[in-house]
């Protein structure tokens, strides 16, 4: 059965229309080159390409480092003829400057603040109450492993307490 | 004449110790993340640090400053008060009222609420702890409440939802409050004001939480007991903003206590903390010797900052 969007959807597609953020936009070769950068801690282009991960052609690459530069999300220092990339931001700091910015567009899109507050409430209540399901069933899965004395494999839940 | 100014000295120096140290702190406290010792004595270090501004800048004011003005000012002289002094010292007085104001608007707001929560409640004993209280009002799952007589104050919903062993644990969780007066230390942080110190207060409250989840627990079964009460009563519908004097049962990040107590192995019970209680001795027997010995010259050294202020 096709449904229509439900609230919490719409609201995620409002997040994503938001070109004008302050929070940098970035596109799959960009999001793939700092996640190498972040695992390797510091790299230049030709490190990357040697790695023999990437595809693309040396100048793709640099050009899509350049930009990762403008973007404040890579610090760079000169070394011989290149550059040596180094991450300005965590991925943890990345996210969270995300979602920031993200609520604060949401809370100041219009005059009407009340109605986007509502649906981060009922967003965060919802979540809420997924998290709660999920932490009942750590905690049944550990009682069913106390009770029988080896790891839970994942047999039906037995209604406890509740 | 004289007097006015030795107050007026004495304010300008506690204000600047307080400020200094105040900010000192709310800069340096997120080193003790990286120390690897229980979460009793995390919480009472940084305990300690939120109150060591105003503790130290007391000490010093009344050890150094003033007996360095009685002692070392001569009275005959009829000197003015100075522009800083008066300036620095009604900051201080400031900061002293408002602190004051804090704690006693803290305190009512507390009592009041309490109050209404309290009313009609009977003690709820079956072979636990005198101090349990069950309240047929709308109150919090599970609440400590009160400076004086501590008691904890249970919901009718708490005792029909929770299991014996699941209300037992929580009880003894809330207990281990009592034991190191949580509700007390956090009417002591209403009374030293200062920008920046809320998330350090944030994670001495997760810090409290964290040890009296390890005092209540004894064993694995506890663990689990204690989290699957974190989790149901978390299901509740908060009734009212807690107030600043009560420490409720779901204060703190449920999801990190949970998996914590999951997590639980029997050995940590039996964990030694890292630094021994006796580690301090030395250093505060040092710093005694040498204050005794530098005495004089401390209060010299304080009159020529005074000076120096006055003018």
């Amino acid at each position: 059965m096709c449904r229509g969007p439900s609230r919490t959807d719409r609201m995620t597609r409002t997040f994503s229309i938001f070109g004008s953020s302050s929070a940098p936009q970035l596109g799959p070769l960009e999001q793939l080159l700092l996640r190498e950068i972040w695992a390797r801690g510091n790299a230049t282009v030709r490190e990357l390409l040697d790695d023999g991960k990437l595809r693309q052609a040396y100048t793709t690459v640099m050009t899509t480092m350049d930009r990762l530069y403008k973007k404040g999300l890579l610090d760079r220092a000169a070394e011989g003829r290149a550059f040596r990339y180094t991450p300005r931001l965590t991925p943890q700091e990345l996210q969270r400057g995300a979602a920031l910015d993200g609520i604060r567009q949401l809370l100041g899109s219009d005059d009407t603040s009340a109605l986007p507050l509502s649906y981060l409430v009922e967003a965060i209540s919802a979540h809420d109450a997924q998290l709660l399901d999920e932490l009942q069933l750590l905690i049944d899965k550990k009682r069913r492993e106390l009770k029988t004395g080896e790891p839970d494999t994942g047999r039906p839940r037995r209604k406890e307490n509740l | 004449m004289f007097v006015l100014r030795g107050l007026a000295v004495s304010l300008t120096f506690f204000v600047l110790f307080y400020c200094l140290l105040s900010a000192l702190v709310s800069i340096s406290w997120r080193g003790l993340r990286w120390l690897h010792t229980t979460e009793r004595r995390r919480a009472d270090l940084l305990f300690l640090l939120r109150v060591l501004p105003l503790l130290a800048s007391v000490i010093i004011t009344f050890a150094f400053v003033v007996p360095s003005f009685q002692l070392l000012e001569p009275r005959s002289i009829d000197e003015g008060m100075g522009t800083m002094p008066a300036a620095l010292g009604s900051g201080a007085l400031f900061l002293i009222f408002w602190g004051c104001y804090r704690v006693v608007v803290a305190q009512r707001r507390t009592s009041r609420v309490v109050a209404r929560w309290i009313e009609g409640s009977r003690p709820f004993e079956q072979g636990r702890t005198s101090l349990a209280f069950r309240s047929p009002r709308e109150a919090p799952p599970l609440t400590l409440v009160g400076m004086r007589k501590p008691r904890v104050l249970v919901s009718d919903s708490t005792v029909e939802l929770l299991t014996e062993s699941e209300l037992d644990i929580a009880f003894r969780h809330e207990l281990a409050h009592i034991r190191s007066c949580d509700n007390i230390k956090k009417l002591v942080f209403r009374l030293s004001p200062f920008p920046g110190m809320a998330k350090l207060e944030a994670a001495w409250s997760q810090a409290a939480e964290l040890a009296a989840d390890d005092a209540a627990v004894t064993n694995v079964h506890d663990a689990v007991d204690l989290a699957a009460a974190l989790v149901k009563l978390s299901r509740l519908v908060p009734v009212d903003a807690p107030p600043a004097c009560t420490v409720g049962f779901l204060n703190g990040s449920l999801s990190a206590r949970v998996a914590r107590l999951l997590a639980w192995d029997d050995s940590r019970r039996l964990q030694r903390d890292g630094i021994p209680g006796w580690a301090a001795l030395p250093p505060v027997i040092v710093a005694a010797f040498c204050i005794c010995f530098a005495y004089g010259p401390l209060l010299d050294i304080t009159h020529e900052v005074t000076e120096w202020l006055v003018r």
